[in-house]
């Protein structure tokens, strides 16, 4: 908390938070660092599997296989969230099965599912990237901008 | 009768005929199954959708207290419902299926006693004869509007607390025969109490301080020890609340021994399940009271208990833009006659 | 995938004896830098494949290594036209060329077309 949030609360406030936070618990951050790092782990391991699956039996090269690996890895992650296993590994894992691609196809498909009661096209169709969107926007938006940063140092001569 | 600030006496001690709770499958595997009248062993309950699963959950409870007394909705006067859903619409449609004249009460999860103490009062002065009150909260439902979809995969931290699938009702009445049964002796209205705290998922830090201005308010109105009670239990503190108000209440000179001091969000779980810091929402403290904790006193466990619901008066838009949580709690007091 | 195979290096026409032997001595020349443990080389009419395996906890350099191997190679052998990877896929597919080239039956012309599929799929990278 900044101190600039601070310094709105009366002292009352402040006295109460004190008191408030003996008996808080606190995120074990260690634990959840190590867990994520685990789990994220081995999400990274069954996508590097999925390539070279792809490489041995398609004709993929290194770098052209990264597609359907996405592609399978989302789909896999949708199947976990339908069957509702995924929350699951999410609240064990933290960041890391929310980092890799499989937490983006989680955040669109339970959106999906908790909206669909209320139709298709306003539910599902409305709700889909509710969470998903931020990520889509933002990531679009940062991506135009560092093309845009090299684009300059490139007709500037720098690169 | 208004006695001290904001408290009040009922001289003619109303009486609850009868009480009904019902649960979800998490509940079922919880400490209390043996004290709900029906369980669910599916979230959806039969129905197409969580909110109407949520509905009836609570015209399951209300049938089944009434039934119990073989009372039919017609002969009750007046229904007083409400739960944490956008414009309280599950309670109100279950009015719609009952036909009882209705009011709809918002007080987040203190709702469950903000409903009893007005039944009592409504009762208490002839305002009716027969009153209905219950609260309701749907884990999935309630989830879905104030937090993420139940599917995504975001860790909770451990201040979080587990949204009771479950609701409870009570059939509050002026019956003259009152031996055996519990009444309802005084209520204590709180007011509403904001220590700054912003973050959701931890309520019950935030609702610690309006538990323990109501329970202090109690004690001064009524001028008693708290000693007088065999049990004071909280609406759904859970860990955090509960132990920061039992510092509160000490802090402020009050002598509540820790056994005498339990909450529902704590009663409701076994240590094992994975709920974090304790069960909340409405249905939490309404389930527990209507099925636990009144079966308990029937059989002598305990004789006198007041029961302080806590609520915090949020909504996903006002935590979003950064407006602090504002907390209420409402203390009823229950005596076996 | 992370052992050796240490395939030998071959030409799409066995009778060319200059392309084996360019062949071979690519193969020898890759092979003795540090950050590579597996060559393969493949001798077109035109083209010559190269295809590489970096140890693990040099693949930082990769851009690197790339560059300096086409570097020497441009160095030591003016005229000739490489294809360098440092790909899997391609890596196989050379193997599995060179296995099929030891099939008497299996013609120069084939094999010239297989190493031009190989090629077309390197290009075809992004």
């Amino acid at each position: 908390m900044g101190d600039k949030k601070k310094q709105k609360l009366t002292p009352e406030q402040q006295q109460y938070q004190q008191l408030e936070q003996k008996h808080e618990l606190k995120r074990p951050v260690v634990k959840n660092c190590i867990k994520a790092f685990l789990v994220g782990g081995t999400i990274c391991l069954i996508g590097q599997a999925i390539t070279y699956f792809y490489i041995y039996f398609f004709n993929f090269t290194e770098q052209t296989a990264g597609n359907p690996t996405v592609a399978t890895m989302i789909f896999i992650s949708m199947l976990l969230t339908g069957f509702g296993i995924y929350d699951h590994i999410g609240q064990f894992a933290g960041a890391g099965s929310a980092v890799p691609v499989t937490g983006f196809g989680n955040s669109v498909i339970s959106a999906a599912i908790e909206h669909r009661t209320e139709g298709f096209v306003l539910g599902v169709g409305g709700n889909m990237f509710k969470l998903a969107g931020t990520v889509i926007l933002f990531g679009v938006f940062s991506a135009f901008i560092v093309a845009l940063v090299k684009t300059l140092l490139t007709m500037m001569g720098v690169l | 009768m208004l006695i001290g600030r904001q408290s009040w006496q009922f001289a003619n001690r109303p009486v609850i005929e009868s009480w009904a709770s019902s649960g979800g499958p998490f509940e079922a595997e919880g400490n209390l199954a043996a004290d709900f009248d029906i369980l669910h062993d599916d979230l959806w309950m039969g129905q197409d959708s969580y909110e109407k699963a949520h509905r009836h959950l609570l015209e399951e409870a209300i049938n089944s207290a009434l039934q119990k007394v073989n009372l039919s909705k017609e002969d009750m006067h007046f229904m007083l419902a409400g739960d944490l859903i956008n414009q309280i619409t599950p309670s109100s449609f279950a009015a719609r299926t009952m036909q009882i004249p209705y009011f709809g009460l918002f007080g987040a999860c203190s709702t469950s006693m903000e409903g009893l103490a007005l039944a009592s009062f409504i009762v208490n002065y002839q305002g009716a004869k027969k009153t209905i009150t219950g609260a309701s909260s749907h884990n999935s439902a309630v989830e879905k509007q104030f937090r993420y979809p139940t599917e995504y995969g975001g860790q909770k931290p451990p201040t979080a607390q587990w949204t009771v699938t479950g609701a409870g009702a009570a059939v509050v009445t002026d019956n003259p025969d009152k031996s055996g049964k519990p009444v309802t002796t005084s209520a204590t209205i709180g007011k509403v109490v904001d220590m700054g705290l912003s973050d959701p998922f931890n309520m019950g830090g935030a609702m610690a301080p309006a538990a323990a201005d109501t329970i202090i308010s109690h004690f001064k109105d009524l001028n008693i020890e708290p000693s007088y009670y065999d049990l004071i239990v909280t609406g759904d503190l859970g860990r955090i609340g509960q132990e920061t108000t039992y510092e509160l209440l000490h802090q402020s000179g009050l002598n509540i021994t820790r056994n005498q001091f339990q909450d529902c969000g704590l009663l409701i779980y076994k240590d094992d399940q994975p709920v974090q810091s304790g069960g909340s929402g409405a249905g939490c403290s309404a389930s527990v009271l209507y099925g636990h904790l009144l079966n308990q006193m029937k059989k002598g466990v305990y004789n006198r208990i007041l029961v302080v619901a806590t609520g915090a008066l949020l909504s996903p838009l006002s935590f979003q833009q950064k407006e602090s949580i504002p907390c209420i709690a409402h203390a009823v007091s229950i005596e076996m006659n | 995938m992370i052992q050796s195979i240490n395939p030998e290096a071959g030409a799409t026409n066995d009778f060319d004896d200059k392309n084996v032997k360019l062949a071979e001595k690519v193969k020898k020349d890759i092979q003795s830098l540090d950050e590579i443990y597996d060559v393969a080389v493949i001798a077109g009419k035109e083209d010559t494949l190269v295809a590489y395996k970096v140890k693990h906890m040099k693949r930082f350099g990769m851009k690197r290594i790339e560059k300096e191997i086409n570097k020497k190679l441009e160095k030591n052998y003016p005229g000739e036209n490489f294809i360098v990877s440092s790909d899997f896929k391609i890596f196989i597919e050379a193997v599995e060329l060179r296995e099929r080239m030891k099939d008497p039956a299996y013609s120069e012309k084939k094999a010239e077309k297989q190493l031009q599929r190989i090629i077309s799929l390197k290009k075809e990278m992004t």
